[in-house]
């Protein structure tokens, strides 16, 4: 994996973060590619299960966005 | 179709194209610099050379108009090629060296310095401008002189007629060669100007075809008939020739469309004040001096400065900024706006607020004002937070704003409360501007035959707030008079509510129902998935290869369609896909487009029409999330589109068709409280057919407008409550329950039970669907002010009392004084009771009528007369009333000698105390609330720090609990006059009507469910559920269990998370998909 | 969540918590840009994957 190729995974909350995600899109700005988004319906389904095997399966980092 | 090899490479492209529009099809780049896509090619730059091979030889051609042929073969990279381009950009290069594109081509093609001698020119020829004004239908421009004489120039050289300054020659022109200002000194005699866009408060240009803004609904882009070219000259149609869905139509024209309607809402809004004509602000002339709503769009992020304050005139940022309250409101002399405009407190005191946020708090934000008006619920607390930020107040009126020579910064002149002449820079100054009717809307209301009022806003009365003088014609937010957000929405579900009371009879008589398709069973079936891929036009496949991800996609397992739609969300994508559905029998489906936030019920309906469960569905965001927000890294981007597919794939193949369940909503609603808005709320409910049940823990119906005399606006309020209550009680579907307590409350939306109690002790229980919160507010009793030591001395409403039983004692007394703020605005009770000032002026002007030679005190610390309110303050003022302020450290002092009443209060222009003798001392108490929390447990409710009621949203659900089929009006939510509490009522009911009308409700299929078997009884999920979803079961197998009632889960997933014995899921976006989400991250490609 | 991953050898920078409201579309893209940055000086992360040989 070189450096370029890095792998965020966002858990965004489908009401607050993932709509500034989807806002940030209507307004064109740019940011870089790594992040890599799942929908979830509130950062309280999140457990800590997701982010142990989501860095098992090879993450770079995690982020988890209320 | 005409097949030919690109680098050795099959394509295809369609007879009659050039070479690099295949080219550009699949992805292959090759530079161009004189090609457009709407203009025909030229083969002027030349750097569009490639290699052909035509069977025997090869030989070099222009990519931009070589037509292409079947068989052909092309090579794009060749080193030939590449060498032939490099001494191309070299020319160029020495002809323009300061052309920042040329620049970077030079880099790219490893030049130095060119081996020709530099000039210093800017144009390439490419011809550009010239083709697209000849497009534009022009003309202005060509190319003139000879050999090394050859440039782009009008007709002789002059200053010409025919150019009409649109601007498209420098739009295209890829040098910088010609600017807007060489179009305005060189080529036109017309006098160019920026298209203002009207969201950016013309701080900003827009296009003549535009959406109005982004988040605009419908978000379709229109063109602007007064600019467009192809209206002025014929030409242009660039937009026709793009669109790929010819939507464009440019012989479409106004039509006339007559409807039947049994009511008219009018909401058509205000304007904002336009202060151009104070020349004393200098507004028209400095870039520095802007309106708030223009400084709104410096604040926001999606504004011209993308939400870097600065100010226009240098994009300096600012130091100190100064807002001027009260400009086009509230004068006399300059406009004719004499009234309040209600709203320019609060927004200057949040634009100061968050100016600090975005510069730091080092900011200077000075706000200079007259009284500071923030009424509001809540806003009393900004106000004090304000202050406590730093955000300075100044009671001055500001006359004149003198720019200074040296610099863009502005110098005023102010004199202070103590009567000092001060002068003080700023960098910027906002002026809070008013809000008011524009004449078409006056003209309008003519047509209409509807009356308005002074301030040229709909006349509606205090028991009617939102009907106009006409029957069947209602009125909706600032037309009725200036306000804010939350109180237009209240006005605007209470219009809704009176039109559907007429209108009740004809309720869904045009409603059409829809064909119902039977759900196929897939259940045990292996998935079969569908997975399409959205170009949304260019917007996704301008970045992201979409053919590529279509191809990937039908790699993964369980694909067993694939394909991409130009715009999937058309009405004729959708048929398609419904049949796609059907014939290739897919049960999973997967679209890769825009979000599901707002296209995911869209495509919920398709594959209901095609038979599936609509939750066996993902969508995934490959446009917000990829190619608008990496357009600069397509390849990345479209990496990322792949995995975005791959992930939705692993997780739809885990989906499983879900229920939702149907819920019967019972009919009946309960109104708790019988005050003016309660009854409100029945009587309009009621007239919509349904059934209503009151609940008054009191003898009598009216609550505390039993206790007033009149309303601002004249009108006798214990003949207009009789006529209300006398409506209620005839009506047959309203039950009253006098004397009634509410004892317990059970169940949830759609199906409450509630146990009633009354005096005699007699219970029963009351099943209904909604219900109403109209408990209401009292009178404080204050503690200061020796009330209760002397009869003298008594409350507004004491006084409310005389004037209702006509005491004779008024007409003997000399000398009267009121006292506002008692309880309110206080550190223990930090808000404002909203209706004091005009309540206070009113009494006063009713004693002024009773005996004119009374002299009359009103002592204050803000005059709130907030809107139309504002005519009675004036009125009181020139009835001779003496105003006096004071200050929360300078609080009034009554004292009894001898019998008389003293006041002692700071005079704040003298800056000396004053001795008033009263003859009568009414005080303005605050109105507190009941702080039922008894009632808010029941139907889990929020009460807030003061004891009112926490709407769902402050600013857009104001009359809702976030409770589902809980409602709330009146004082229960804050202080409010009787029109706003009547209008509150009836929205209220408004609101219930759009559940109660629906008969049943549907619950979300994503809820959590409980695995009996696993369930440890720990109850961790009964504790952590915001909702009250989970209990324990308490009958039955799993007696002790826990279990969730689906129609109150609102699906957040908090309880799978915190389950420590994995025993509940969570449909749709259960564990087990997230892990399939996140095994298929990180799979080998 | 942070302390466990720590104690498992995983640089805290490697797990970000933020709350955004659906308007803060800035902040969003700040947001990003910050963690990417963080996340590209780390490097690639090697602990706790998953290991296929």
């Amino acid at each position: 994996m070189d450096e370029k190729n890095i792998k965020i995974v966002a858990f965004l909350c489908n009401w607050c973060s993932y709509g500034a995600a989807d806002l940030a899109g209507v307004s064109r700005m740019q940011y870089p590619t790594d992040i890599r988004v799942i929908r979830i319906p509130c950062t309280g389904r999140l457990s800590p299960k997701f982010v142990l095997s989501a860095f098992r399966e090879g993450a770079d980092a995690i982020w988890v966005s209320g | 179709m005409i097949t030919f090899k690109i680098n050795d490479k099959e394509v295809q492209g369609e007879e009659g194209q050039y070479l690099i529009q295949v080219a550009e099809k699949y992805g292959i780049e090759i530079p161009t610099l004189c090609h457009h896509k709407a203009l025909d090619p030229a083969g002027m730059c030349r750097i569009c050379t490639v290699e052909l091979f035509d069977g025997r030889r090869t030989k070099f051609v222009t990519a931009c108009n070589y037509p292409i042929w079947e068989g052909m073969e092309i090579k794009t990279e060749t080193e030939a090629v590449h060498q032939g381009r490099k001494l191309i950009v070299e020319m160029l290069y020495a002809r323009c060296p300061e052309v920042p594109l040329l620049k970077k081509l030079a880099q790219q093609y490893k030049i130095e310095t060119p081996r020709f001698k530099k000039e210093d020119d800017d144009c390439i020829l490419c011809g550009l401008c010239v083709r697209m004004c000849e497009r534009m239908g022009n003309s202005a421009i060509n190319f003139t002189g000879r050999g090394i004489n050859l440039r782009i120039d009008t007709s002789l050289g002059l200053q010409s007629d025919v150019c009409m300054a649109c601007g498209a020659c420098a739009s295209v022109c890829p040098t910088g060669h010609i600017t807007l200002e060489k179009i305005k000194k060189k080529f036109t005699k017309q006098n160019p100007f920026m298209i203002p866009s009207e969201y950016e408060m013309g701080l900003k240009g827009r296009k003549p075809v535009y959406v109005p803004y982004a988040q605009a609904v419908p978000n379709t882009p229109a063109i602007d008939r007064d600019v467009c070219m192809h209206f002025k000259t014929g030409g242009c149609g660039v937009c026709s020739d793009i669109c790929q869905m010819d939507a464009i139509d440019y012989t479409m024209k106004d039509e006339i469309i007559e409807l039947d309607a049994g009511a008219v809402i009018l909401s058509p809004g205000f304007k904002p004040f336009d202060p151009s004509k104070f020349d004393n602000y200098g507004y028209a002339n400095h870039p520095n001096v802007m309106t708030a709503m223009e400084f709104e769009r410096i604040l926001s992020a999606s504004g011209p400065t993308s939400g870097h304050l600065v100010r226009m005139s240098d994009h300096k940022e600012p130091k100190k900024i100064a807002w001027f309250q009260c400009v086009g409101s509230r004068d006399m002399n300059k406009c004719d706006n004499k009234y309040c405009s209600s709203v320019c407190c609060m927004y200057a005191l949040k634009e100061a607020v968050i100016a600090k946020e975005h510069a730091g708090d080092k900011l200077d934000c000075t706000i200079f004002y007259m009284d500071m008006r923030t009424h509001g619920k809540d806003f009393e607390r900004y106000y004090n937070r304000a202050q406590d930020q730093g955000v300075r107040f100044v009671r001055s009126r500001v006359h004149t704003v003198e720019p200074l020579h040296d610099s863009d910064d502005l110098r005023i002149t102010y004199v202070t409360d103590g009567g000092k002449k001060v002068d003080e820079i700023f960098d910027m100054i906002i002026l809070s501007i008013g809000l008011e009717i524009s004449p078409e809307v006056v003209d309008m209301a003519k047509k209409l035959g509807i009356e308005l009022t002074d301030g040229n806003f709909a006349k509606t009365s205090t028991f009617k707030p939102v009907e106009t003088s006409r029957k069947g014609i209602f009125v909706a937010g600032a037309f009725q008079g200036p306000k804010d957000i939350p109180q237009a929405v209240v006005d605007s579900s209470a219009a809704a509510g009176e039109a559907g009371a007429i209108l009740a009879e004809s309720r869904n008589t045009i409603t059409k129902i829809p064909e119902i398709v039977p759900e196929t069973n897939i259940i045990g079936d292996r998935p079969r998935i569908g997975v399409f891929i959205c170009k949304c036009g260019t917007n996704i496949a301008g970045v992201v290869n979409v053919p590529e991800v279509r191809d990937y996609a039908a790699t993964l397992p369980f694909v067993e369609y694939y394909s991409d739609n130009l715009y999937s969300c058309s009405q004729d994508t959708q048929t398609t896909m419904t049949q796609i559905i059907k014939a290739n029998k897919l049960n999973r489906i997967v679209v890769a487009a825009c979000t599901p936030k707002t296209h995911e019920p869209l495509f919920q309906e398709t594959l209901i029409n095609a038979g599936l469960n609509k939750y066996l569905f993902e969508m995934t965001n490959i446009r917000n999330h990829a190619s608008w927000v990496h357009k600069d890294a397509p390849a990345l981007a479209t990496q990322k589109a792949k995995d975005l597919v791959r992930m939705a794939v692993a997780k739809v193949a885990l989906m499983e068709p879900l229920k939702e369940t149907e819920l019967q909503v019972n009919q009946v609603a309960m109104v708790i409280g019988g005050g003016i808005s309660g009854l409100s709320s029945a009587k309009t409910l009621a007239q919509q057919g349904y059934e209503v049940h009151v609940v008054e823990k009191d003898s009598v119906l009216g609550g505390q407008a039993n206790h007033l005399y009149h309303t601002y606006k004249d009108e006798n309020i214990s003949v207009e409550l009789a006529s209300l209550i006398k409506d209620v009680k005839s009506n047959k579907n309203i039950c009253l329950h006098l004397n009634t307590t509410l004892e317990n409350v059970q169940g949830f939306v759609g199906n409450f039970k509630s146990e009633l109690l009354d005096n005699h002790k007699v219970s029963k229980t009351l099943e209904h669907g909604v219900a109403i919160i109209a408990t209401g507010a009292r009178a404080f009793k204050p503690e200061e002010y020796l009330y209760g030591k002397d009869e003298r001395i008594i409350t507004s409403l004491d006084l409310d009392k005389k004037f209702l039983s006509k005491d004779a004692s008024l007409k003997s007394i000399g000398s009267a004084v009121f006292i506002q703020c008692v309880g309110s605005r206080e550190p223990n009770r930090p808000y404002c009771s909203r209706v004091c000032c005009t309540h206070s002026i009113d009494n006063a002007l009713e004693l002024k009528k009773i005996n004119p030679e009374m002299d009359i005190f009103i002592l204050y610390r803000d005059i709130r007369t907030y809107g139309e309110r504002e005519y009675k303050y004036q009125q009181a003022r020139e009835a001779g009333i003496i105003f006096i302020r004071y200050d929360l450290d300078h609080k009034p002092e009554v004292d009894i000698k001898n019998g008389k009443i003293f006041i002692t209060v700071t005079d704040h222009v003298l800056g000396r105390p004053i001795l008033i003798e009263a003859d009568l001392l009414t005080l303005a108490t605050a109105i507190v609330p009941n702080k039922d929390e008894k009632l808010a447990n029941f139907f889990k409710v929020p009460l807030n720090e003061d004891g009112f009621f926490v709407e769902r949203h402050a600013k857009l659900g104001p009359s809702e609990f976030a409770t589902d089929g809980v409602f709330l009006c009146g004082l229960a939510h804050y202080p409010k006059p009787i029109d706003e509490a009547i209008a509150h009522g009836q929205a209220a009911a408004s609101r219930a009507v759009t559940l109660l009308a629906k008969e049943t409700v549907h619950t979300s299929g994503n809820v959590a469910s409980v695995n009996s078997m696993a369930c440890s009884s720990c109850g961790v999920c009964i504790s952590i559920c915001p909702y009250s979803a989970p209990s324990f079961a308490t009958q039955g197998r799993f007696e002790g269990r826990a279990e969730i009632n689906p129609v109150l889960c609102k699906g957040c997933g908090l309880c799978v998370a915190s389950c420590r014995s994995g025993a509940i899921h969570l449909k749709g976006f259960d564990t087990n998909q997230i892990f399939a989400q996140i095994f298929a991250m990180n799979e080998a490609v | 969540m942070g302390n466990l991953l720590e104690h498992m050898g995983i640089e805290r920078d490697r797990i970000n918590f933020s709350w955004i409201s659906s308007a803060e579309a800035t902040k969003f893209v700040e947001v990003v840009k910050e963690i990417s940055n963080k996340v590209r000086a780390l490097g690639p992360n090697k602990k706790l994957v998953k290991d296929y040989n």
